[in-house]
């Protein structure tokens, strides 16, 4: 477990910023709630195992008692470095994401199961979409119910949803919560 | 010779003989000489005796054989002649002395030796150039009572009753010989002024009645009028305007008179036609005059308001007539006038044209509208709000945008069943060939008859009025769009650093209007108009870091958050779209309310809009919405608290999940997201936390001294006991911005009674404020305010009160001085006393 280096955060935050814009700073700035310490301070990124781990200061400080093969994973993991070096946002990152997203989109309740089998959203599925979304901005998909389902990338702006035709795909699939089922040995 | 010549000619010729020259008798003088030669020579002298007088006669007279008559004739036509001459005569001998007297002068020898009678005719050019003075004076005298000669025409018409009026015509005529001027400055002063008054007010009045009477004969005293209009008198000129604007009112006819053209006017035409046409020329002609009249007057300051008036009422009544585009023009020219009465006028005369469109067929509503455009424009957008909320009385088909595209499929479908009806008809044709050209006349008679009965029906075909209304909503649009543009310009470089206060007279209007027709704005324009507003309502966004738009006052930043929802409400009811980012904006914007300094209708209007009528919240966001609103409507009067309540309630409903926020669990429990503490300044409703506080408002303003309140706060607190399917029993099944207005009236009926009261209670609720909302820069900025005020005044408190010990003090050292000065004095008596009984004693012991 180390911290980043800076090209890792670099293209950690480039994918955060993608999804919370501005908000990022609330996300790695606000105190910590987990950790056993009565102050458990700030969250920091580790990087573990080609696993990136979001966690409290307290956690991290205890983790390091532990050595590194034995440790399976520390906070909460919102993404994985791929052999090409890339960064991936993981479903994990979900309730962050849902918390400090920026942009999002609400999906009709009989549509929802189609997107936690993990296909993209098309305009006829979409029920509301934040008004200034832009084609590349990472949007979190929710139900009408307003539980993250999981998140993406918006194909389309906002406007252009409008005059685009119903089967148009208006969210590209990155991560859902059906994952958790379907992907379970990946996950861990 | 004349002897023979008259014998020979006839008796029927007389020749006369030669005319003695004119001798009077006085002038024949015999001199001296003649009467020695006559003395001396006394044979000359018989000579002379010895002429036969007979034979002389004879010869002199020639005509002693004529009869009487005859020659006495002569005579007389002799003399006749000789008069003429005379009469002739003295002009000559004038001309003569013109030209005699420079001989008289002295002449000038020039150098080249040249005789010059030059003073001469200077003197006589003077003397033409003095005549020439005279006679102008003369004119000019004459010019000055034209129009009391006008009068005099007038009052040979039509008062012929009065009798002060016979005196003074006969007075103005008698003299008609006297200098002209002299003559009316003498009845000028013989009349007063109110007696002039009143009679070119009767007079106006009576070719006024005449007018109404009957139009068609008494058209030319419309000349009389505008004359009588020029008047000296300002009050006459404005009766005359009045007088002349209730006239034109009346007979002007409900078409438009155009001008003949040469054909027509070569055609013969009959009597009345010719009548007709004499009577519109004359009243255009008129009118005309009359219109320049107004906009020449209109520039002085005495008769603004009387020309503005008449304009204003004449465009009322006649925005179809000719010459209508110079009254539109002056009157929009007006509608950001100073004067709060013209304004007022002007604006209802624009009004009533847009709204009234039936008159001019909404031709005069594209000009109006266009020409407020650009007088927006020249005026960089500074201008009075009332000018552009004229808008708002415009009105639109609903269907307008719709139209075009159901044209086209309309275009389409007949294409389609042309192609099919063609191969039908090729088929047919070689059949009914005589049956088709019958088709084709009979549509071609129908299609005639149309075109006939449109123009005859005066009503616009709904092709143009299409397009009429498209090009009017297209000029209002630019008009709207360039006063947020131009807001947007000066505010962005006001917060750069320049600190030139810029006011944004129209945007409040502006933003209204877009609000109103914001169901036919443009899909392109949309994202544009979205994004100015988010920039106008203060939003920042920390990703551009575009400098921070702080100019606008709350309620404005507040309507540009009203009109994008509308906007985008109206436009994509199809596609539910979440605008979180006026939704933050709302958010941060109550923080900022000030009860006296914005309008609370607008907050009101902003919560029914945004939240109220919004379909649908997610659940963060509601929850520090209602978090928000319960603390707002602890720290407000009455009338915002009810309408915070109403959109808190309604959002409970909405979102049951959030009703645990009724629960007094702090934390919120499994439902609190990532941010587990509540967080009163943050800027994000995401990020606020709201579902992990408490709402302990509600049981505090339970006991609100307004009975709606408390009752609305016992009816939300109700809800925790309920199933999330359930919904209390509604109160007030009113919106916010109703139940605001009710209530904000109330509070103003019961205002002199409880002034005290609400004062009071308006300071604890500051007090409040403070605590449940830890004070921002603003409030700090107030805070230091308060407590220099509150400096000054115990220092004033002070200052008195040690003024008051002060003088208590001198009061004191007063007292004691004048007791001293007393006692000096009984002690100076006593010695005296002393020394009286002393010298007594004395006295008593010399005794």
């Amino acid at each position: 477990m180390r911290p980043l280096d800076e090209k890792e955060t670099t293209m950690v935050f480039e994918k955060l910023f993608k999804f919370t814009g501005p908000n990022l700073k609330h996300l790695l700035e606000r105190p910590a709630v987990e950790g056993p310490d009565p102050e458990p301070g700030r969250y920091c990124l580790r990087l573990h195992k080609n696993r990136v781990y979001y966690a409290s200061e307290a956690l991290v400080r205890r983790a390091t008692a532990v050595a590194r093969p034995r440790l399976a994973a520390v906070g909460t993991p919102i993404g994985k470095f791929t052999h090409h070096g890339s960064f991936h946002l993981t479903v994990h990152a979900l309730d962050l994401l849902a918390a400090h997203a920026r942009r999002r989109v609400w999906l009709k309740p009989d549509t929802e199961r189609s997107f936690l089998f993990g296909n993209s959203v098309p305009k006829s599925s979409l029920a509301r979409i934040t008004e200034n979304t832009k084609s590349g901005d990472g949007v979190v998909v929710m139900s009408m119910s307003d539980v993250p389902l999981g998140f993406g990338i918006a194909a389309r702006s906002a406007q252009d949803c409008r005059k685009a035709d119903t089967n148009a795909v208006v969210v590209l699939h990155q991560a859902d919560a059906g994952e958790y089922l379907r992907k379970e040995e990946e996950l861990m | 010779m004349g002897k023979r010549s008259g014998n020979k000619k006839g008796k029927d010729k007389v020749v006369l003989p030669p005319e003695l020259p004119e001798i009077d008798d006085d002038e024949v003088v015999v001199s001296d000489e003649d009467v020695e030669f006559y003395s001396s020579d006394k044979r000359g002298a018989d000579l002379v005796r010895k002429f036969d007088q007979k034979s002389i006669d004879r010869y002199v007279r020639r005509v002693t054989g004529k009869d009487e008559g005859e020659v006495e004739r002569l005579y007389e036509e002799r003399e006749r002649k000789r008069q003429a001459t005379e009469a002739l005569r003295p002009r000559r001998q004038q001309d003569e002395d013109m030209e005699v007297d420079p001989v008289n002068a002295l002449p000038i020898k020039t150098l080249q030796g040249k005789l010059v009678y030059n003073n001469a005719k200077k003197a006589r050019r003077e003397g033409n150039v003095s005549g020439i003075k005279s006679k102008g004076k003369e004119e000019s005298a004459d010019a000055k009572p034209s129009v009391q000669k006008d009068e005099r025409k007038g009052k040979h018409k039509n008062q012929k009753g009065d009798s002060k009026l016979q005196n003074v015509q006969s007075q103005t005529e008698v003299p008609k010989g006297k200098l002209h001027s002299e003559v009316l400055e003498e009845v000028k002063e013989e009349l007063s002024a109110e007696e002039l008054f009143e009679k070119k007010k009767g007079q106006l009045a009576e070719l006024g009645m005449a007018m109404l009477e009957d139009p068609e004969s008494n058209i030319r005293s419309l000349n009389d009028m505008l004359s009588i209009s020029n008047d000296k008198d300002q009050k006459v000129v404005k009766l005359g305007l009045m007088s002349l604007l209730a006239v034109f009112k009346d007979i002007i006819p409900s078409y438009r008179i155009r001008q003949l053209t040469e054909k027509e006017l070569a055609v013969e035409v009959s009597k009345e036609v010719k009548k007709t046409r004499y009577y519109e020329y004359t009243l255009i002609r008129c009118y005309k005059a009359y219109l320049q009249k107004l906009i020449s007057l209109e520039k002085q300051t005495n008769f603004y308001s009387v020309a503005v008036r008449c304009m204003c009422a004449l465009l009322d009544t006649a925005p179809h007539f000719n010459f209508h585009e110079s009254l539109l023009a002056s009157v929009v020219k007006n509608l950001s006038s100073s004067d709060d009465v013209v304004r007022k006028m002007c604006c209802e005369a624009i009004r009533s044209l847009f709204i009234n469109e039936g008159k001019h067929r909404g031709e005069a509503t594209i000009e109006a509208v266009r020409l407020i455009a650009d007088h927006v424009k020249l005026n960089d957008c500074q201008l009075h709000p009332d000018s552009i909320e004229v808008f708002l009385s415009l009105r639109f088909d609903e269907d307008l945008g719709k139209d075009d595209e159901e044209e086209n499929e309309k275009n389409e479908k007949p294409k389609k069943n042309k192609r099919w009806q063609n191969k039908e008809v090729s088929k047919q044709l070689p059949a009914s060939d005589k049956k088709k050209t019958r088709q084709e006349l009979i549509s071609k008679a129908r299609e005639e008859v149309d075109a006939d009965l449109r123009a005859v029906s005066f009503t616009l075909g709904p092709k143009e009025r299409r397009r009429i209304q498209q090009e009017t909503l297209s000029a209002i649009f630019e008009t709207y769009f360039r006063i947020l543009k131009h807001t947007l310009s000066t505010s962005v470089s006001r917060s750069k650093g320049s600190n030139v206060s810029v006011s944004h007279p129209l945007l409040g209007p502006c933003l209204e209007g877009l609000g109103k027709f914001a169901h036919l704005i443009d899909l392109d324009f949309m994202g544009e108009l979205i994004a100015c507003l988010k920039k106008l309502s203060g939003y920042t966004d920390l990703q551009d870091k575009s400098p921070r738009v702080d100019s606008l006052s709350v309620s404005e930043r507040l309507q540009c958050c009203i009109v994008a929802f509308k906007v985008w409400r109206n436009n994509l009811e199809a596609l539910n779209v979440d605008l979180q980012d006026f939704f933050v904006q709302l958010y941060n914007l109550i923080l900022e309310y000030r009860p006296d300094r914005d309008r609370g209708e607008v907050l009101a209007d902003a919560l029914k809009t945004l939240l109220w009528e919004g379909k649908q919240q997610d659940m963060l966001r509601a929850a520090a919405f209602i978090k928000r609103l319960a603390t707002f409507a602890l720290s407000f009067g009455s009338a915002e608290a009810i309408a915070a309540l109403i959109t808190l309630k309604h959002l409970l409903q909405k979102n049951s999940k959030c009703r645990n926020m009724l629960e007094n669990d702090s934390g919120g429990g499994s439902m609190s997201s990532l941010v587990a503490k509540y967080d009163p300044e943050a800027k994000d409703p995401y990020l606020s936390g709201g579902l992990a506080s408490v709402l302990w408002e509600l049981s505090l303003l339970e006991k609100h001294y307004d009975m709606s309140i408390s009752s609305m706060a016992s009816n939300i607190l109700s809800m925790a006991n309920l199933n999330p399917t359930q919904n209390p029993v509604p109160i007030l099944n009113v919106n916010p911005l109703e139940a605001y207005k009710d209530l904000s009236i109330e509070r103003e009926l019961s205002k002199p009674q409880g002034k005290v009261l609400t004062l009071n209670c308006k300071r604890k609720r500051r007090g409040k404020e403070f605590v449940a909302l830890s004070p921002d820069a603003l409030e700090k900025a107030e805070c230091l305010v308060d407590e220099d005020d509150l400096k000054e005044k115990l220092e004033s408190h002070f200052a008195v009160l040690r003024g008051i010990s002060e003088n208590e003090r001198l009061r004191a050292e007063l007292n004691h001085t004048m007791s001293s000065i007393n006692m000096y004095k009984e002690y100076k008596k006593q010695k005296r006393k002393n020394k009286k009984t002393k010298t007594g004693s004395k006295k008593v012991a010399k005794v």
